[in-house]
């Protein structure tokens, strides 16, 4: 059974970061910000683990994804938390209604 | 044998705890008053006044046994004389470099002997009186727990000036009496006149402090040393001649001839370092222990509590200098030019200070003037030579100037029942007849009176005539001269003339302190008209102002009353010492105890300091005199004050009005330093002010602020507070990073520092991230392709020039070239003509760096 090869991950980790750059950048919606910024931690963790998949000696790779999965978790949740205290402020969860200290 | 007796009883097994090499005891004198003014300063709020009280009180009292301890286990006999000290060195503090460059260490480090060791039972023995006392007088002051624990910084300061064994030790404790002190006058600092005293003592004393940090430069420069011990073996080396006039490398040549012709004498003026050693030393001391010029912070001090005049400004601190003179013995004694300035300006102290004693009319201001004219008679000790009588005064006088300072708090405090304003409750005008009510206070101050107007066989007495016995005999011949210059030599008129001034000054001493006397204690009460049960109808309310004007008039008031016991028992104890204290080193009688102890500390003195020729023999004669200042100054106190109630100075006001007021006024110095000095500093000021409002707020903050602001307002625009802003930026900057990683940089560096000896420069390129490399030129074996190689050496002879060429290949493949070329000058004279420049390096062409060996150090270590 031939194994599929590093680029085709690579290629689909590429993407997804891609993905969520733009949508971070181009999107207004707190909650869709906080997911691209998932989108682009996954793709790291993807390109982690298919490299794992080549360099089989070690498992940090893997080990260092589950270090990545934790913190998303954990920036999630505070993400989220900022977000319900900001819309309980100004009623919207626009990002660029966040603009208190600028005014 | 004597050390033998001492060793044994019950002093044996302390002295098995405490060798005198490592005499930790010490620690103990010294951190209970620290410990006490800790406690009471950081938790004396919460402890209430009796904690306070009872922190303070054994702290002090604790050291002053500790200190008696030490007392009784100084060495004794041989081991004595031969210098032998109890030393504690508590830890090393830091080190300096000497001008030979060895390494001077500066210690932590304490070191007892009889001087200091009687130093400490004064301070800590008066201290604890004084804090007993101060229990009750300050009894009702809300800042009951601050007073004590500035007293006990105080004490623990003081600890640290005398028990120092090196000067920079000393000058910790002396800034820290400095310090207490201010604080203490400023105690009450609602009043602005307190706190302007307190800031006037400081910055008075701050001009003595320079005095004595250029003594310790020069002590280090010359000596290496700052220890005493070090400072009495090696002081020989002061007699180097320094040049003081023209200054530096001023001479004829470089100035306009008239000038020239005025300040350029023919032979520059040279000194012994002693004597600027000495004059450096006495600055720091007159400072301290107001001496002319610097005297006139000790007056306005009176503005403290009473019992800090009794302890810090008679007492203890101001008697610093006198202890710091005494120390330095070794040095002054090979300047007789520096004793002459510290005996002449004792005396003129003593005199002057006398004569503005005359008509205060302010209690405390009568003896405080007195302390200045005692301290001048301390420095008279000093400067003729005679360092144990001078300091045999600083002991008396602790007594019985201590007990009149009490004295008058207690005459304060019984005032205070009736009139609360601080001026006219020291009055001696609303005093008089105070004897009969307050008969402990009245027979102390009498008895005080008498040891300091030298009546014997009172302590006063054995000191003063000391003293002026020394002043009168003893001849200083200096040490002999060396380096081609001969020491400055006292005229064989000086001795007698200060003893005269001396003589004078005693007999005003006499005539104040019983003017005083009998105003306060004698006649009829002045003060308010005495009711029988008299109630204070605003009672429980503290002094203030408010009622001033009703207090101008005739009132009523209760009976005065003597003070509490805790008052009236220091006050017994120190009449007892300033009556018998004398004993201890009443040479007249050869009862010389105290003598006997310091003289190894003053062992050097024999040396230069004789007897004079004229003199000998002549000790009882000229006691005369001294007894006769008492009975005419005593005497005539007695008659103007005690029998026609003040006639005699009311008459002299009236026919010398001026003259009368200009010494009421004390001469007018203070207006005189306003005028010149303070009139200086103020125009220096003004032209600071000045430039700080023109050009530092003017211009430079201006022109700043200007430049900030353009920067923000540019800065500004970029800061719009959207977060895909922000992200967006972070994300065109990591793209830039990511595409300077994925291109590869041929970059190189060249090694020639080993290129005389191996004819070789090292060329290396900088490592990258899957860099590999290929190196082409002529002389380098032919690398055919990319190889980990990461540097090459390049062999060149003389005159050589090679060009190199680097190609980096990265991980993806992308390749960058670099071209060097590196040369070696040849033989002198080779192509270039002698005396012509190296011809300028032409510009590097794109891509190509040419770089001369010749130039390459100077290059790289520009890099760096």
């Amino acid at each position: 059974m031939t194994s599929i090869p590093l680029e085709y991950f690579l290629i689909v980790a590429a993407a997804l970061f891609l993905v969520g750059t733009v949508g971070f950048l181009l999107r207004r919606n707190l909650l869709v910000l906080l997911m691209s910024i998932e989108l682009m931690l996954n793709s790291v963790n993807l390109t982690l683990v298919a490299y794992n998949r080549v360099h089989t000696d070690s498992h940090t790779g893997q080990i260092f994804t589950f270090f990545v999965i934790a913190i998303a978790a954990a920036e999630a949740a505070v993400g989220l938390a900022i977000v319900l205290a900001f819309f309980r402020v100004r009623k919207s969860v626009r990002s660029d209604e966040a603009d208190l200290l600028r005014n | 044998m004597e050390a033998h007796l001492a060793a044994t009883g019950p002093l044996a097994s302390l002295q098995n705890q405490f060798p005198a090499s490592s005499f930790s005891l010490l620690a103990v004198v010294l951190l209970l008053p620290a410990l006490g003014a800790f406690v009471n300063g950081v938790f004396g709020k919460r402890l209430g006044k009796k904690g306070v009280r009872l922190m303070a009180l054994s702290a002090i009292g604790g050291s002053f046994l500790a200190s008696l301890l030490t007392f009784l286990m100084l060495p004794r006999g041989e081991a004595a004389e031969e210098g032998a000290r109890l030393t504690w060195n508590a830890w090393h503090w830091f080190s300096i470099t000497g001008r030979m460059q060895q390494s001077i260490p500066i210690d932590v480090s304490f070191a007892v002997d009889g001087l200091n060791a009687t130093m400490m039972l004064v301070v800590t023995g008066v201290g604890f009186l004084i804090h007993l006392y101060s229990s009750e007088y300050m009894k009702k002051d809300e800042s009951y727990h601050r007073f004590f624990s500035y007293l006990n910084l105080f004490c623990f300061s003081m600890l640290v000036l005398i028990m120092a064994d090196n000067l920079a030790l000393l000058f910790v404790g002396w800034e820290g009496v400095g310090m207490c002190s201010y604080l203490l006058i400023g105690f009450w600092f609602g009043e602005n006149k307190n706190a302007t005293a307190g800031r006037k003592a400081f910055i008075v004393n701050r001009i003595g402090d320079f005095g004595l940090l250029v003594a310790m430069s020069m002590l280090v420069y010359y000596l290496g040393t700052l220890r005493f011990s070090g400072i009495e073996v090696g002081a020989s080396n002061l007699l180097a001649p320094v040049k003081i006039w023209p200054i530096g490398n001023l001479s004829a040549d470089t100035l306009p001839t008239w000038i020239a012709a005025v300040i350029i004498p023919k032979q520059p003026v040279m000194v012994y370092a002693s004597t600027l050693v000495g004059l450096a030393v006495f600055l720091g001391c007159a400072g301290k222990s107001a001496q002319i010029p610097l005297y006139i912070w000790l007056p306005d001090a009176m503005a403290g509590p009473t019992p800090v005049s009794a302890l810090i400004h008679a007492a203890t601190m101001v008697t610093a200098g006198v202890y710091l003179v005494a120390r330095m013995s070794a040095v002054f004694l090979l300047s007789p030019a520096a004793m002459a300035t510290v005996a002449v300006v004792g005396a003129a102290t003593a005199l002057f200070a006398a004569s503005i004693g005359l008509f205060q009319r302010d209690l405390k201001k009568v003896l405080a003037y007195s302390t200045v004219s005692q301290l001048g008679f301390m420095f008279i000790g000093v400067g003729v030579g005679a360092f144990a009588s001078g300091f045999f005064h600083v002991f008396t006088h602790a007594f019985f100037k201590a007990c009149l300072f009490l004295g008058a708090g207690s005459v304060i405090h019984a005032m205070h029942a009736r009139i609360h304003d601080t001026d006219r409750s020291q009055d001696m005008r609303n005093m008089g007849g105070l004897g009969k009510y307050l008969p402990i206070t009245r027979a102390t101050f009498l008895i005080s009176c008498l040891a300091i107007a030298g009546v014997p066989p009172l302590a006063g007495f054995w000191s003063k005539d000391e003293i002026l016995w020394k002043a009168f005999s003893n001849e200083i011949t200096g040490p002999r001269g060396v380096a081609n210059l001969t020491p400055w030599a006292w005229p064989t008129w000086l001795g007698p003339a200060i003893y005269w001034v001396g003589i004078v000054a005693a007999t005003m001493t006499a005539f104040y302190m019983f003017r005083a006397y009998f105003l306060t204690f004698h006649g009829e009460f002045r003060g308010w008209t005495i009711v029988a049960g008299w109630k204070d109808p605003r009672a429980g309310h503290h002094h203030d102002d408010e009622h001033h004007d009703e207090e101008e008039k005739a009132i009523e008031g209760p009976t005065p009353h003597e003070s509490p016991l805790a008052m009236t028992i220091p006050l017994m104890v120190l009449a007892a010492f300033a009556a018998f204290a004398g004993f201890l080193n009443a040479e007249l009688i050869h009862v010389a105890p105290l003598g006997h102890l310091l003289e190894p500390v003053f062992k050097a003195t024999g040396a230069t300091i004789h007897e004079r020729e004229g003199a000998k023999g002549m000790e009882m004669m000229m006691l005369v005199p001294g007894l006769l200042a008492f009975v005419v100054g005593g005497g005539a106190a007695a008659y103007v004050y005690l029998k026609s109630n003040g006639a005699q100075e009311k008459s002299f006001a009236k026919s010398f009005p001026r003259l009368y007021q200009l010494i009421y006024e004390k001469w007018r110095i203070d207006e005189l330093y306003e005028a010149t000095v303070i009139g200086m500093v103020d125009a220096l000021a003004d032209i600071f002010q000045m430039a700080d409002t023109w050009i530092v707020d003017g211009v430079i903050a201006k022109l700043s602020s200007a430049i900030v602001g353009a920067a923000g307002t540019v800065l500004r625009a970029f800061q719009t507070g959207k977060v895909q802003a922000y992200s967006a930026s972070m994300v065109i900057g990591l793209a830039g990073i990511g595409w300077f990683l994925v291109r590869p940089h041929a970059v190189t560096s060249i090694d020639d520092t080993k290129l005389r000896q191996t004819g070789e420069v090292v060329v290396s390129a900088s490592p990258g991230f899957g860099y590999s490399y290929k190196w082409e030129g002529p002389g380098i074996v032919a690398a055919t392709d990319f190889s980990a190689a990461r540097e090459i050496k390049i062999p060149l002879q003389p005159g050589d020039k090679k060009e190199v060429v680097l190609q980096v290949r990265n991980a993806f493949n992308g390749v960058d070239k670099q071209t060097i070329t590196v040369s070696r000058p040849g033989k002198k004279g080779a192509g270039v003509a002698p005396g012509n420049a190296p011809p300028a390096a032409e510009p590097p062409p794109e891509g190509k760096i040419v770089i001369p060996g010749d130039q390459l150090p100077a290059l790289i270590r520009g890099h760096q």
